[in-house]
């Protein structure tokens, strides 16, 4: 049975990898692959999946690779960035191969969105002789998630499912089919040498490695014949196209209006590179325009087929500057790259037509900007602006300056004014070890010294901030270390973690105290406060700070997107004497100033009231009915 | 047919979940449907867009500018934001209620009247109402939503009735949120009703 639903890419990927019969799936949240994993952890007591968040990518990789050794279908999920953490394994992985299956989703963000990075998988999938599927559609993740289940075990390799933000974060009508329960027949794990990866079973593997790229590559100019993933349709004109991903789909709505002139190329299963049916498509044509977001991938891949074989043709892409090497598409950059290539070829073929905005923007007015910012009532607000006033009573005590080294979550935003309060930022679990680094460098310099603080958040602190604090305190790192314990990871909507004491499917664990683990890595200063007064955060942040050596403080609250305050702030007028410190040092969302001189604080205040600790008058107030 | 939405807002307000509900009543009323979503860092109250493209065909996620049939502005400057999508014959339905950025971050002063007297003196068809307070009035400002969706759909602006929008909500929206959405759904229909020209409309609500 087949039934039609509206579903998100990423659900659709989660409900083709339940189809295919996923026995146990392991990942870490990453914004915009989250839902995958959240798909199959809401199910996975009515099919019997084993589901779980690890502690980070590598731990998650490594996970899904015992249970393919053992024979079972595994899955992993997590974003681009998170495949550099779980490299590692992977690399190893291609040489060894799995019994099982093992499929590896991993979401691009071309933008970049929520990203650190605008890298591209597929170049990942080329560096580790891994094949790499790249759908276009909600649709296509959902029926490329079985074929990838399907290829990893016939191949005995990791297959890496590649989506990018628009089709794991879009939804669509997808039709799928009534999933079974996961099967419970799994060989196990067989002892045997090639498990064990030695240099001499690398050297041997190798070659095996090679000779499948080959076979893959074969095969996928085969699915041209068959299959929908990968098509040709065949123009009037000698100009082609070639579009993988969604922007295939820009490409097909570009040239809507001027279908028949144009060949166009479509590619699913995105690496090996499958050339026989590239070339097979080049032989019609003398010029081949490349359509593909991030990395000139496909543009290469072409490039070296025509250098290869003595072809007389001009490709037109990125690296001849016709499409932007940057950022994402859409329709309207694919009809720009298109006329763009089309001034350079010698043609009559018309350029493509892009309908003009009815309205001019110039003309609108003023508009104010909204940069991601800290929810209101956010803990890490109090955090930040805790320390900000410790640093500058340190200033002015001691002559002694404060650098912030910040980390990946929610609270990257402490960035913002005026917070003021990220000055480094790199990776997760950087904040620390770049903390270190820096004081470190303070015997280089005169007068200089600086007190090194690190904001981490608690699900940042088990992803790989441990490692960090061991090698500061083993070397003796002058460091703060605040964590910002919400008790959730909050950034990717709110997974649990292993500081919780709940697994991903609502188990009861063990609580792994964060201020426990820091004491245990030899930390000698540390504490643990709630966020709830302003004072007491200060001064606990400021005799942290004091402390010669490494010291932690771990601050712990509520997170406002899971449990909002029932009270809420306003402003007396009566009282208010305009000063406006409410507004000017706290940058939250809930208050504003208006025109009449006096702040005023919106339906959004979650009552945390930092505001009212703030104000010197003593004018801002619960608001009465807010109880 | 082809028929493609853009929904804008500030992140909260409910845009995500508006989309989801035209996305489902497309494809119960037999189209095609692909949405692309804001969802993450930019969500923490930033400036964010839904697309809705409902059609025949399976297309891209993202309207292309000039192509937007129907524009929702959860709020004044968002709908701004994004006019440059508004198609040829396309409309407007605005949400009057402005979410005032704080002084610091937000860099402009920002005046939501002379932004919605803007919308209105370039958009042929704009139907623009305070539905945070209507919505406030049914009994939640969270409703802001549902009431435009409702609106949307009495003023004939989007290819379902809102009979059938009312369906795909009334199985969306927890149970114990149904009774007030439901009452911003009709005090939104009743508002809208008998405005046959939302060109007058303009100035009347």
């Amino acid at each position: 049975m087949t039934s039609k639903r509206i579903l998100m890419g990423n659900e659709a990927i989660a409900f083709g990898a339940m189809k295919a019969g996923v026995q146990i799936a392991s990942g870490y949240p990453g914004t915009p692959s989250t839902e995958v994993m959240e798909t199959i952890i809401s199910n996975a007591n009515k099919y019997g999946i084993y589901a779980e968040w690890a502690t980070n990518e590598k731990v998650a990789l490594e996970t899904a690779v015992g249970a393919a050794y053992s024979g079972a279908n595994a899955m992993v999920t997590m974003k681009q960035v998170g495949l550099n953490v779980a490299s590692d394994p992977l690399m190893s992985l291609s040489y060894i191969g799995v019994k099982g299956s093992l499929v590896i989703l991993v979401s691009d963000d071309p933008g970049p969105h929520s990203s650190q990075t605008e890298q591209d998988t597929r170049a990942f999938g080329h560096f580790s002789n891994i094949p790499v599927l790249d759908p276009s559609t909600p649709q296509e993740a959902y029926d490329m998630a079985k074929l990838a289940f399907k290829l990893s075990h016939e191949m005995e390799i990791p297959v890496i499912l590649r989506t990018t933000t628009r089709v794991s974060h879009g939804c669509a009508d997808v039709m799928i089919e009534d999933i079974d329960p996961a099967s419970r027949d799994i060989e196990g794990f067989v002892k045997d040498p090639k498990w064990v990866i030695f240099p001499k079973l690398t050297a041997q593997r190798h070659p095996w490695l090679e000779e499948l790229q080959v076979r893959l590559s074969d095969r996928f100019s085969e699915y041209f014949k068959e299959n929908s993933f990968n098509s040709i349709s065949k123009g009037n004109s000698k100009i082609g196209m070639v579009a993988s991903g969604v922007s295939y789909l820009y490409a097909k709505e570009a040239i809507k209006d001027s279908s028949e002139t144009f060949s166009l190329f479509k590619i699913g299963t995105v690496h090996p590179f499958p050339e026989k049916a590239a070339l097979e498509f080049l032989s019609n044509i003398t010029d081949l325009i490349v359509i593909e977001e991030l990395d000139p991938y496909l543009e290469e891949q072409f490039l070296q087929l025509i250098g290869r074989h003595h072809l007389d043709m001009n490709i037109y892409g990125k690296k001849n500057g016709h499409f932007p090497l940057s950022g994402e598409y859409n329709v309207d950059t694919v009809i720009d790259g298109v006329n763009s290539s089309l001034k350079d070829i010698n043609t009559d073929v018309p350029f493509l037509y892009h309908s003009s905005p009815v309205i001019d923007k110039e003309n609108v007015p003023p508009l104010p900007v909204r940069p991601p910012t800290l929810c209101a009532g956010c803990m890490h607000r109090t955090v930040f602006y805790a320390f900000k006033k410790a640093a500058g009573k340190l200033r002015t005590e001691k002559g002694m300056e404060s650098i912030f080294s910040g980390d990946i979550g929610c609270y990257t935003l402490g960035n913002a004014r005026p917070l003021n309060m990220v000055d480094t930022c790199l990776c997760m679990g950087a904040g620390i070890s770049i903390a270190a680094g820096l004081s470190h460098t303070h015997h280089y310099q005169r007068d200089q010294k600086a007190k090194q603080v690190a904001f981490i958040g608690d699900s940042t602190f088990f992803h790989s901030g441990v490692a960090a604090v061991i090698s500061a305190v083993y070397n003796n790192a002058d460091i703060t270390v605040a964590v910002l314990d919400n008790r959730t990871t909050a950034m990717t909507g709110h997974q649990p973690h292993p500081g919780i004491g709940l697994t991903a499917t609502g188990v009861s664990t063990k609580v792994i105290d964060i201020a426990d683990v820091l004491r245990s890595c030899g930390v000698d200063l540390v504490e643990t406060i709630e966020v709830n007064d302003l004072g007491e955060c200060i001064d606990t942040a400021k005799r942290a700070m004091e402390f010669e050596g490494p010291s932690a403080v771990v601050f712990k609250g509520r997170c406002v997107g899971i449990t909002k305050g029932k009270e809420q702030y306003v402003v007396d007028e009566g009282k208010c004497t305009g000063c406006m410190l409410c507004v000017s040092q706290l940058g939250c969302p809930a208050i504003f100033s208006t025109s009449s001189g006096l702040p005023v604080i919106q339906d959004n205040c979650t009552g945390c009231s930092l505001c009212a600790q703030v104000c010197p008058s003593d004018a801002i107030v619960l608001k009465e009915d807010s109880q | 047919m082809k028929f493609d939405i853009l929904i804008a807002g500030v992140g909260g307000q409910g845009v995500v979940l508006a989309s989801r509900l035209l996305a489902t009543a497309a494809m119960d009323a037999g189209f095609h449907v692909t949405t692309a979503e804001t969802i993450g860092m930019a969500q923490r109250e930033g400036s964010v867009t839904s697309h809705i493209r409902i059609g025949d065909e399976v297309c891209g996620s993202l309207i292309p500018s000039g192509n937007a049939d129907l524009i929702i502005g959860l709020e004044p400057a968002e709908a701004a934001r994004n006019i440059h999508f508004l198609g040829m014959n396309g409309s407007i339905v605005v949400n009057e209620h402005a979410v005032m950025p704080s002084v610091l971050n937000g860099c402009v002063e920002y005046d939501p009247y002379q932004v919605l007297e803007f919308l209105k003196g370039n958009c042929r068809d704009i139907l623009s109402v305070d539905f945070t307070q209507l919505a406030k009035q049914a009994g939640t400002y969270r409703a802001a939503n549902v009431a435009m969706l409702a609106a949307a759909a009495g003023a004939d602006l989007i290819p379902f009735s809102s009979g059938d929008l009312w369906n795909v909500l009334e199985k969306m929206v927890p149970e114990k949120y149904r009774d007030v959405n439901r009452k911003a759904f009709d005090m939104s229909l009743e508002r809208v009703s008998g405005i046959k020209n939302p060109e007058q409309q303009a100035m009347d609500v």
